[in-house]
Protein backbone atom coordinates (compact mmCIF):
# COMPACT_ATOMS: atom_id res chain seq x y z
CA UNK A 1 0.00 0.00 0.00
CA UNK A 2 0.97 3.65 -0.22
CA UNK A 3 2.27 5.38 2.92
CA UNK A 4 -0.24 8.24 2.67
CA UNK A 5 -3.15 5.82 2.21
CA UNK A 6 -2.00 3.76 5.22
CA UNK A 7 -1.82 6.96 7.29
CA UNK A 8 -5.34 7.91 6.15
CA UNK A 9 -6.75 4.48 7.04
CA UNK A 10 -5.07 4.22 10.44
CA UNK A 11 -5.09 7.83 11.66
CA UNK A 12 -7.30 9.29 14.43
CA UNK A 13 -9.39 11.22 11.85
CA UNK A 14 -10.34 8.02 9.99
CA UNK A 15 -13.93 8.08 11.29
CA UNK A 16 -14.53 11.75 10.48
CA UNK A 17 -16.79 12.63 7.55
CA UNK A 18 -14.66 13.19 4.39
CA UNK A 19 -16.49 16.49 3.76
CA UNK A 20 -15.14 17.89 7.06
CA UNK A 21 -11.55 17.00 6.17
CA UNK A 22 -11.99 18.23 2.60
CA UNK A 23 -13.36 21.55 3.85
CA UNK A 24 -10.41 22.01 6.21
CA UNK A 25 -7.55 20.92 3.96
CA UNK A 26 -8.92 22.22 0.65
CA UNK A 27 -9.94 25.47 2.35
CA UNK A 28 -6.37 25.89 3.56
CA UNK A 29 -5.14 24.93 0.07
CA UNK A 30 -7.36 27.62 -1.48
CA UNK A 31 -5.96 30.17 1.01
CA UNK A 32 -2.37 29.09 0.23
CA UNK A 33 -2.91 29.48 -3.52
CA UNK A 34 -5.22 32.51 -3.64
CA UNK A 35 -3.83 34.74 -0.87
CA UNK A 36 -0.53 36.63 -1.39
CA UNK A 37 2.37 34.20 -0.69
CA UNK A 38 3.57 36.47 2.12
CA UNK A 39 1.92 36.14 4.58
CA UNK A 40 -1.12 34.10 3.32
CA UNK A 41 0.70 31.00 2.07
CA UNK A 42 2.98 31.01 5.12
CA UNK A 43 0.04 31.02 7.57
CA UNK A 44 -1.94 28.42 5.58
CA UNK A 45 1.07 26.11 5.25
CA UNK A 46 2.01 26.51 8.91
CA UNK A 47 -1.56 25.78 10.04
CA UNK A 48 -1.70 22.67 7.81
CA UNK A 49 1.69 21.46 9.10
CA UNK A 50 0.64 21.87 12.75
CA UNK A 51 -2.65 20.02 12.12
CA UNK A 52 -0.86 17.29 10.16
CA UNK A 53 1.69 16.30 12.80
CA UNK A 54 -0.49 17.42 15.76
CA UNK A 55 -4.17 16.38 15.90
CA UNK A 56 -3.98 14.20 12.76
CA UNK A 57 -0.86 12.46 14.18
CA UNK A 58 0.84 11.77 10.84
CA UNK A 59 4.50 10.80 11.18
CA UNK A 60 6.88 13.54 9.96
CA UNK A 61 8.87 10.78 8.21
CA UNK A 62 5.81 9.91 6.08
CA UNK A 63 5.27 13.60 5.26
CA UNK A 64 8.91 14.15 4.27
CA UNK A 65 9.06 10.98 2.17
CA UNK A 66 5.87 11.96 0.29
CA UNK A 67 7.16 15.52 -0.25
CA UNK A 68 10.49 14.52 -1.83
CA UNK A 69 9.40 14.26 -5.48
CA UNK A 70 7.23 17.42 -5.59
CA UNK A 71 9.96 19.37 -3.79
CA UNK A 72 12.44 18.22 -6.45
CA UNK A 73 10.09 19.63 -9.11
CA UNK A 74 9.77 22.92 -7.18
CA UNK A 75 13.57 23.20 -6.85
CA UNK A 76 14.18 22.43 -10.55
CA UNK A 77 11.44 24.75 -11.80
CA UNK A 78 12.57 27.62 -9.60
CA UNK A 79 16.06 27.76 -11.18
CA UNK A 80 14.78 29.36 -14.46
CA UNK A 81 13.14 32.12 -12.38
CA UNK A 82 16.55 33.12 -11.02
CA UNK A 83 18.12 33.71 -14.43
CA UNK A 84 17.30 35.99 -17.37
CA UNK A 85 17.79 35.09 -21.02
CA UNK A 86 18.84 38.20 -22.98
CA UNK A 87 19.55 36.21 -26.13
CA UNK A 88 19.55 32.49 -26.99
CA UNK A 89 22.12 30.68 -24.79
CA UNK A 90 23.03 33.93 -23.00
CA UNK A 91 21.92 33.63 -19.42
CA UNK A 92 22.62 36.02 -16.57
CA UNK A 93 21.68 35.81 -12.91
CA UNK A 94 18.62 37.95 -12.23
CA UNK A 95 18.77 39.45 -8.74
CA UNK A 96 15.21 40.75 -9.11
CA UNK A 97 14.01 37.19 -9.67
CA UNK A 98 14.85 36.08 -6.13
CA UNK A 99 11.65 37.47 -4.58
CA UNK A 100 9.20 36.01 -7.18
CA UNK A 101 11.10 32.70 -7.09
CA UNK A 102 10.87 32.56 -3.27
CA UNK A 103 7.16 33.50 -3.40
CA UNK A 104 6.40 30.81 -6.00
CA UNK A 105 8.37 28.13 -4.16
CA UNK A 106 6.83 29.19 -0.82
CA UNK A 107 3.28 29.08 -2.22
CA UNK A 108 3.93 25.65 -3.73
CA UNK A 109 5.40 24.19 -0.51
CA UNK A 110 2.48 25.58 1.54
CA UNK A 111 -0.06 24.16 -0.92
CA UNK A 112 1.78 20.81 -0.88
CA UNK A 113 1.45 20.59 2.92
CA UNK A 114 -2.31 21.32 2.61
CA UNK A 115 -2.61 18.55 0.00
CA UNK A 116 -0.74 16.17 2.32
CA UNK A 117 -3.17 17.06 5.13
CA UNK A 118 -6.02 15.86 2.88
CA UNK A 119 -4.17 12.80 1.53
CA UNK A 120 -2.92 11.56 4.89
CA UNK A 121 -6.30 11.87 6.64
CA UNK A 122 -8.88 11.00 3.97
CA UNK A 123 -8.90 7.55 2.33
CA UNK A 124 -9.91 7.65 -1.34
CA UNK A 125 -12.27 4.75 -0.64
CA UNK A 126 -14.35 7.19 1.49
CA UNK A 127 -14.30 9.93 -1.16
CA UNK A 128 -15.05 8.04 -4.39
CA UNK A 129 -18.56 6.70 -3.52
CA UNK A 130 -19.60 10.24 -2.49
CA UNK A 131 -18.34 12.02 -5.63
CA UNK A 132 -21.63 11.51 -7.52
CA UNK A 133 -23.18 14.03 -5.08
CA UNK A 134 -20.91 16.63 -6.70
CA UNK A 135 -22.32 15.81 -10.14
CA UNK A 136 -19.70 13.29 -11.32
CA UNK A 137 -21.50 10.60 -13.41
CA UNK A 138 -21.87 7.32 -11.43
CA UNK A 139 -20.22 5.39 -14.30
CA UNK A 140 -17.06 7.51 -13.90
CA UNK A 141 -16.97 7.15 -10.10
CA UNK A 142 -17.49 3.39 -10.43
CA UNK A 143 -14.62 3.08 -12.94
CA UNK A 144 -12.47 5.16 -10.55
CA UNK A 145 -13.45 2.90 -7.62
CA UNK A 146 -12.59 -0.23 -9.65
CA UNK A 147 -9.25 1.33 -10.64
CA UNK A 148 -8.56 2.11 -6.96
CA UNK A 149 -9.32 -1.47 -5.86
CA UNK A 150 -7.31 -3.10 -8.64
CA UNK A 151 -4.22 -0.94 -8.42
CA UNK A 152 -3.24 -2.30 -4.99
CA UNK A 153 -3.32 -5.86 -6.37
CA UNK A 154 -1.30 -4.79 -9.41
CA UNK A 155 1.27 -2.88 -7.34
CA UNK A 156 1.75 -6.02 -5.21
CA UNK A 157 2.11 -8.10 -8.40
CA UNK A 158 4.72 -5.73 -9.82
CA UNK A 159 6.65 -5.83 -6.55
CA UNK A 160 6.66 -9.64 -6.56
CA UNK A 161 7.70 -9.79 -10.23
CA UNK A 162 10.48 -7.22 -9.64
CA UNK A 163 11.86 -9.16 -6.66
CA UNK A 164 11.84 -12.38 -8.67
CA UNK A 165 13.61 -10.64 -11.59
CA UNK A 166 16.19 -9.05 -9.27
CA UNK A 167 16.90 -12.44 -7.68
CA UNK A 168 17.62 -13.77 -11.20
CA UNK A 169 20.00 -10.83 -11.97
CA UNK A 170 17.35 -9.25 -14.19
CA UNK A 171 18.73 -5.74 -13.64
CA UNK A 172 22.41 -6.55 -14.21
CA UNK A 173 22.78 -4.62 -17.48
CA UNK A 174 20.69 -2.02 -19.32
CA UNK A 175 19.57 -4.67 -21.79
CA UNK A 176 18.32 -7.05 -19.10
CA UNK A 177 16.79 -4.14 -17.14
CA UNK A 178 14.65 -3.09 -20.11
CA UNK A 179 13.63 -6.69 -20.75
CA UNK A 180 12.65 -7.04 -17.09
CA UNK A 181 10.65 -3.79 -17.14
CA UNK A 182 8.78 -4.95 -20.23
CA UNK A 183 8.07 -8.19 -18.36
CA UNK A 184 6.62 -6.21 -15.44
CA UNK A 185 4.38 -4.14 -17.72
CA UNK A 186 3.28 -7.27 -19.62
CA UNK A 187 2.52 -9.10 -16.37
CA UNK A 188 0.34 -6.29 -15.01
CA UNK A 189 -1.53 -5.96 -18.32
CA UNK A 190 -2.32 -9.68 -18.39
CA UNK A 191 -3.25 -9.77 -14.68
CA UNK A 192 -5.42 -6.64 -14.89
CA UNK A 193 -7.45 -7.96 -17.81
CA UNK A 194 -7.64 -11.49 -16.40
CA UNK A 195 -8.97 -10.08 -13.09
CA UNK A 196 -11.48 -7.89 -14.94
CA UNK A 197 -12.75 -10.92 -16.86
CA UNK A 198 -13.07 -12.97 -13.65
CA UNK A 199 -14.92 -10.11 -11.98
CA UNK A 200 -17.18 -9.90 -15.04
CA UNK A 201 -18.01 -13.62 -14.79
CA UNK A 202 -18.54 -13.45 -11.03
CA UNK A 203 -20.89 -10.47 -11.32
CA UNK A 204 -22.79 -12.04 -14.24
CA UNK A 205 -23.46 -15.12 -12.08
CA UNK A 206 -24.86 -12.82 -9.38
CA UNK A 207 -27.29 -11.10 -11.79
CA UNK A 208 -25.21 -7.98 -12.55
CA UNK A 209 -27.43 -5.25 -13.98
CA UNK A 210 -24.87 -2.51 -14.53
CA UNK A 211 -24.71 -0.84 -11.11
CA UNK A 212 -21.71 -1.33 -8.84
CA UNK A 213 -23.05 0.90 -6.06
CA UNK A 214 -21.60 0.00 -2.65
CA UNK A 215 -23.01 0.72 0.78
CA UNK A 216 -21.49 3.89 2.18
CA UNK A 217 -21.17 4.11 5.94
CA UNK A 218 -23.39 6.92 7.21
CA UNK A 219 -21.37 9.54 9.09
CA UNK A 220 -22.56 12.79 10.59
CA UNK A 221 -20.79 16.02 9.83
CA UNK A 222 -19.49 17.44 13.11
CA UNK A 223 -20.80 20.99 13.63
CA UNK A 224 -17.96 21.97 16.05
CA UNK A 225 -15.32 20.75 13.54
CA UNK A 226 -16.94 22.74 10.72
CA UNK A 227 -17.25 25.84 12.94
CA UNK A 228 -13.58 25.55 13.97
CA UNK A 229 -12.59 25.15 10.30
CA UNK A 230 -14.54 28.25 9.25
CA UNK A 231 -13.02 30.16 12.19
CA UNK A 232 -9.48 29.12 11.22
CA UNK A 233 -9.97 30.05 7.55
CA UNK A 234 -11.50 33.44 8.42
CA UNK A 235 -8.63 34.08 10.86
CA UNK A 236 -6.01 33.26 8.22
CA UNK A 237 -7.66 35.51 5.64
CA UNK A 238 -8.06 38.37 8.15
CA UNK A 239 -4.50 38.15 9.53
CA UNK A 240 -3.08 37.87 5.98
CA UNK A 241 -4.94 41.02 4.91
CA UNK A 242 -3.90 42.97 8.03
CA UNK A 243 -0.26 41.86 8.04
CA UNK A 244 -0.03 42.09 4.24
CA UNK A 245 -1.26 45.70 4.27
CA UNK A 246 1.48 46.70 6.74
CA UNK A 247 4.31 45.39 4.49
CA UNK B 1 6.31 15.47 -15.51
CA UNK B 2 3.74 16.77 -13.05
CA UNK B 3 3.47 20.45 -12.13
CA UNK B 4 3.58 20.46 -8.32
CA UNK B 5 0.71 21.56 -6.09
CA UNK B 6 0.31 25.35 -5.90
CA UNK B 7 3.08 26.08 -8.39
CA UNK B 8 0.87 27.87 -10.92
CA UNK B 9 -0.71 31.26 -10.12
CA UNK B 10 -4.43 30.83 -9.24
CA UNK B 11 -5.82 32.47 -12.41
CA UNK B 12 -3.68 30.28 -14.67
CA UNK B 13 -4.53 27.14 -12.67
CA UNK B 14 -8.25 27.95 -13.11
CA UNK B 15 -7.76 28.67 -16.83
CA UNK B 16 -6.18 25.23 -17.39
CA UNK B 17 -9.17 23.62 -15.68
CA UNK B 18 -11.42 25.48 -18.14
CA UNK B 19 -9.31 24.38 -21.13
CA UNK B 20 -9.27 20.71 -20.04
CA UNK B 21 -12.94 20.53 -19.04
CA UNK B 22 -14.48 20.08 -22.56
CA UNK B 23 -12.15 17.16 -23.33
CA UNK B 24 -12.85 15.45 -20.00
CA UNK B 25 -16.61 16.03 -20.34
CA UNK B 26 -16.52 14.62 -23.89
CA UNK B 27 -14.54 11.60 -22.69
CA UNK B 28 -16.88 11.09 -19.73
CA UNK B 29 -19.94 11.18 -22.04
CA UNK B 30 -18.30 8.63 -24.35
CA UNK B 31 -17.50 6.45 -21.33
CA UNK B 32 -21.06 6.70 -19.93
CA UNK B 33 -22.57 5.77 -23.32
CA UNK B 34 -20.15 2.87 -23.72
CA UNK B 35 -20.98 1.59 -20.23
CA UNK B 36 -24.73 1.96 -20.89
CA UNK B 37 -24.43 -0.13 -24.08
CA UNK B 38 -22.18 -2.74 -22.52
CA UNK B 39 -22.07 -2.67 -18.67
CA UNK B 40 -19.20 -5.20 -18.58
CA UNK B 41 -16.93 -2.56 -20.19
CA UNK B 42 -16.79 -0.86 -16.79
CA UNK B 43 -14.63 -3.66 -15.42
CA UNK B 44 -12.23 -3.50 -18.37
CA UNK B 45 -11.98 0.28 -18.03
CA UNK B 46 -11.20 -0.11 -14.33
CA UNK B 47 -8.47 -2.58 -15.27
CA UNK B 48 -7.16 -0.17 -17.93
CA UNK B 49 -7.03 2.66 -15.37
CA UNK B 50 -5.14 0.51 -12.85
CA UNK B 51 -2.74 -0.64 -15.62
CA UNK B 52 -2.05 2.98 -16.62
CA UNK B 53 -1.40 3.99 -13.00
CA UNK B 54 1.02 1.12 -12.36
CA UNK B 55 2.70 1.61 -15.77
CA UNK B 56 3.45 5.23 -14.85
CA UNK B 57 4.96 4.03 -11.55
CA UNK B 58 7.55 1.71 -13.19
CA UNK B 59 11.11 2.91 -12.71
CA UNK B 60 13.08 3.33 -15.95
CA UNK B 61 16.87 3.60 -15.55
CA UNK B 62 17.92 7.07 -16.76
CA UNK B 63 21.17 8.32 -18.25
CA UNK B 64 22.05 10.21 -15.08
CA UNK B 65 22.16 6.95 -13.13
CA UNK B 66 18.94 7.70 -11.26
CA UNK B 67 15.46 6.41 -12.17
CA UNK B 68 12.57 8.15 -13.94
CA UNK B 69 8.95 7.21 -14.49
CA UNK B 70 7.28 6.86 -17.90
CA UNK B 71 4.13 8.90 -18.53
CA UNK B 72 2.35 5.84 -19.95
CA UNK B 73 0.24 8.15 -22.12
CA UNK B 74 1.59 6.90 -25.45
CA UNK B 75 1.03 3.23 -24.78
CA UNK B 76 -2.29 4.01 -23.08
CA UNK B 77 -3.51 5.98 -26.11
CA UNK B 78 -2.52 3.19 -28.51
CA UNK B 79 -4.28 0.56 -26.37
CA UNK B 80 -7.37 2.45 -25.16
CA UNK B 81 -7.75 5.49 -27.57
CA UNK B 82 -7.41 9.21 -26.62
CA UNK B 83 -11.04 10.05 -25.56
CA UNK B 84 -11.02 7.24 -22.99
CA UNK B 85 -7.50 8.25 -21.93
CA UNK B 86 -8.71 11.79 -21.12
CA UNK B 87 -10.97 10.29 -18.43
CA UNK B 88 -8.66 7.47 -17.34
CA UNK B 89 -5.69 9.87 -17.36
CA UNK B 90 -7.69 12.32 -15.23
CA UNK B 91 -8.51 9.55 -12.74
CA UNK B 92 -4.88 8.40 -12.68
CA UNK B 93 -3.61 11.97 -12.16
CA UNK B 94 -6.11 12.48 -9.32
CA UNK B 95 -4.90 9.24 -7.70
CA UNK B 96 -1.25 10.23 -8.18
CA UNK B 97 -1.97 13.59 -6.50
CA UNK B 98 -3.84 12.09 -3.54
CA UNK B 99 -1.94 8.82 -3.03
CA UNK B 100 1.60 9.96 -3.94
CA UNK B 101 1.49 13.80 -3.79
CA UNK B 102 2.78 13.82 -7.41
CA UNK B 103 1.10 16.77 -9.12
CA UNK B 104 -1.70 18.42 -7.19
CA UNK B 105 -5.35 19.35 -6.99
CA UNK B 106 -4.92 23.02 -7.96
CA UNK B 107 -2.68 22.01 -10.88
CA UNK B 108 -4.85 19.04 -11.90
CA UNK B 109 -6.33 20.94 -14.87
CA UNK B 110 -2.87 21.84 -16.23
CA UNK B 111 -1.55 18.29 -15.69
CA UNK B 112 -4.65 16.74 -17.30
CA UNK B 113 -4.17 18.98 -20.35
CA UNK B 114 -0.52 17.99 -20.83
CA UNK B 115 -0.62 14.32 -19.79
CA UNK B 116 -4.18 13.13 -20.41
CA UNK B 117 -5.13 15.22 -23.46
CA UNK B 118 -2.20 16.49 -25.56
CA UNK B 119 0.14 13.53 -24.87
CA UNK B 120 -2.41 10.83 -25.83
CA UNK B 121 -3.75 12.74 -28.88
CA UNK B 122 -0.24 13.38 -30.26
CA UNK B 123 0.75 9.77 -29.56
CA UNK B 124 -2.37 8.38 -31.22
CA UNK B 125 -2.10 10.71 -34.24
CA UNK B 126 1.53 9.63 -34.80
CA UNK B 127 0.60 5.96 -34.35
CA UNK B 128 -2.36 6.17 -36.76
CA UNK B 129 -0.33 8.07 -39.39
CA UNK B 130 2.53 5.57 -39.37
CA UNK B 131 0.18 2.58 -39.46
CA UNK B 132 -1.85 4.08 -42.35
CA UNK B 133 1.39 4.80 -44.22
CA UNK B 134 2.20 1.09 -43.95
CA UNK B 135 4.71 1.37 -41.09
CA UNK B 136 5.30 -1.56 -38.78
CA UNK B 137 3.78 -1.92 -35.33
CA UNK B 138 7.16 -1.52 -33.58
CA UNK B 139 8.00 1.73 -35.38
CA UNK B 140 4.50 3.13 -34.77
CA UNK B 141 4.52 2.25 -31.06
CA UNK B 142 8.04 3.64 -30.55
CA UNK B 143 7.21 6.94 -32.27
CA UNK B 144 3.85 7.23 -30.48
CA UNK B 145 5.30 6.65 -27.00
CA UNK B 146 8.40 8.84 -27.53
CA UNK B 147 6.58 11.73 -29.20
CA UNK B 148 3.65 11.50 -26.76
CA UNK B 149 6.14 11.87 -23.91
CA UNK B 150 7.92 14.76 -25.65
CA UNK B 151 4.61 16.51 -26.37
CA UNK B 152 3.71 16.26 -22.68
CA UNK B 153 7.04 17.80 -21.71
CA UNK B 154 6.70 20.60 -24.30
CA UNK B 155 3.19 21.49 -23.09
CA UNK B 156 4.39 21.56 -19.46
CA UNK B 157 7.21 23.92 -20.51
CA UNK B 158 4.67 26.14 -22.33
CA UNK B 159 2.41 26.18 -19.24
CA UNK B 160 5.33 27.23 -17.02
CA UNK B 161 6.58 29.80 -19.55
CA UNK B 162 3.10 31.36 -19.74
CA UNK B 163 3.01 31.55 -15.95
CA UNK B 164 6.54 32.90 -15.51
CA UNK B 165 7.65 34.90 -18.60
CA UNK B 166 11.30 36.00 -18.76
CA UNK B 167 11.81 39.65 -17.67
CA UNK B 168 13.90 40.39 -20.81
CA UNK B 169 12.63 38.11 -23.58
CA UNK B 170 9.14 37.27 -22.32
CA UNK B 171 7.36 34.03 -23.16
CA UNK B 172 9.91 32.74 -25.71
CA UNK B 173 12.86 33.26 -23.39
CA UNK B 174 11.03 31.52 -20.56
CA UNK B 175 10.07 28.66 -22.89
CA UNK B 176 13.74 28.14 -23.81
CA UNK B 177 14.76 28.23 -20.14
CA UNK B 178 12.14 25.73 -18.94
CA UNK B 179 12.48 23.59 -22.07
CA UNK B 180 16.26 23.54 -21.72
CA UNK B 181 16.30 22.53 -18.06
CA UNK B 182 13.73 19.73 -18.49
CA UNK B 183 15.27 18.49 -21.78
CA UNK B 184 18.20 17.02 -19.81
CA UNK B 185 15.95 14.35 -18.35
CA UNK B 186 12.93 14.31 -20.67
CA UNK B 187 14.59 13.60 -24.05
CA UNK B 188 16.43 10.48 -22.80
CA UNK B 189 13.25 9.50 -20.93
CA UNK B 190 11.14 9.83 -24.10
CA UNK B 191 13.53 7.52 -25.98
CA UNK B 192 13.52 5.08 -23.04
CA UNK B 193 9.72 5.13 -22.89
CA UNK B 194 9.56 4.46 -26.64
CA UNK B 195 11.88 1.46 -26.34
CA UNK B 196 10.03 0.11 -23.31
CA UNK B 197 6.65 0.45 -25.04
CA UNK B 198 7.93 -1.53 -28.05
CA UNK B 199 9.14 -4.32 -25.75
CA UNK B 200 5.80 -4.33 -23.89
CA UNK B 201 3.75 -4.54 -27.11
CA UNK B 202 6.01 -7.32 -28.47
CA UNK B 203 5.54 -9.25 -25.24
CA UNK B 204 1.76 -8.68 -25.24
CA UNK B 205 1.54 -9.79 -28.89
CA UNK B 206 3.00 -13.13 -27.79
CA UNK B 207 1.17 -13.69 -24.50
CA UNK B 208 -2.05 -11.66 -24.80
CA UNK B 209 -2.78 -11.41 -28.54
CA UNK B 210 -6.54 -11.85 -28.07
CA UNK B 211 -6.73 -8.82 -25.76
CA UNK B 212 -4.78 -6.73 -28.30
CA UNK B 213 -7.18 -7.86 -31.07
CA UNK B 214 -10.16 -6.95 -28.87
CA UNK B 215 -8.61 -3.49 -28.36
CA UNK B 216 -7.99 -3.13 -32.12
CA UNK B 217 -4.18 -2.95 -31.87
CA UNK B 218 -3.61 -6.21 -33.78
CA UNK B 219 -5.48 -6.70 -37.03
CA UNK B 220 -4.45 -10.23 -37.96
CA UNK B 221 -6.82 -13.03 -36.88
CA UNK B 222 -5.59 -15.48 -34.23
CA UNK B 223 -3.74 -18.53 -35.61
CA UNK B 224 -5.77 -21.70 -35.07
CA UNK B 225 -3.81 -24.55 -33.49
Amino acid sequence: MFALDIAAHTGPWRSRHPAEKAMLSLGLLACAVALPPWPGALFSGAAAAVLLVGPARVSPAVVLRAARVPLLFVATSTVPLLVTMHAPARLTVNAEGVVPAAQTAGRSVAALICLLLFSATTPLSDVLPRLHRLGVPPAVTEVAALTYRMLFLLVDSVRAVREAQAARLGFRTWRTAYRSLAGQAGAIFVRAFSRARRLEEGLALRGYTGSLAVQVEARRVSAPFVAATVGLLVLIVAVSVVVGSQW
Amino acid sequence: MHIAEGYLPPVQAAAWFAVSAPFVVHGSRALVQQVRRDPETKLLLGAAGAFTFVLSALKIPSVTGSCSHPTGTGLGAVLFRPPVMSVLGGIVLLFQAVLLAHGGLSTLGANIFSMAIVGPWVAYAVYALIRRAGGGLDVAVFAAAALGDLATYCVTSVQLALAFPDPATGFLGALMKFGGIFALTQIPLAISEGLLSVLVVRLLTRVSGDDLRRLGVLRTPAVQA
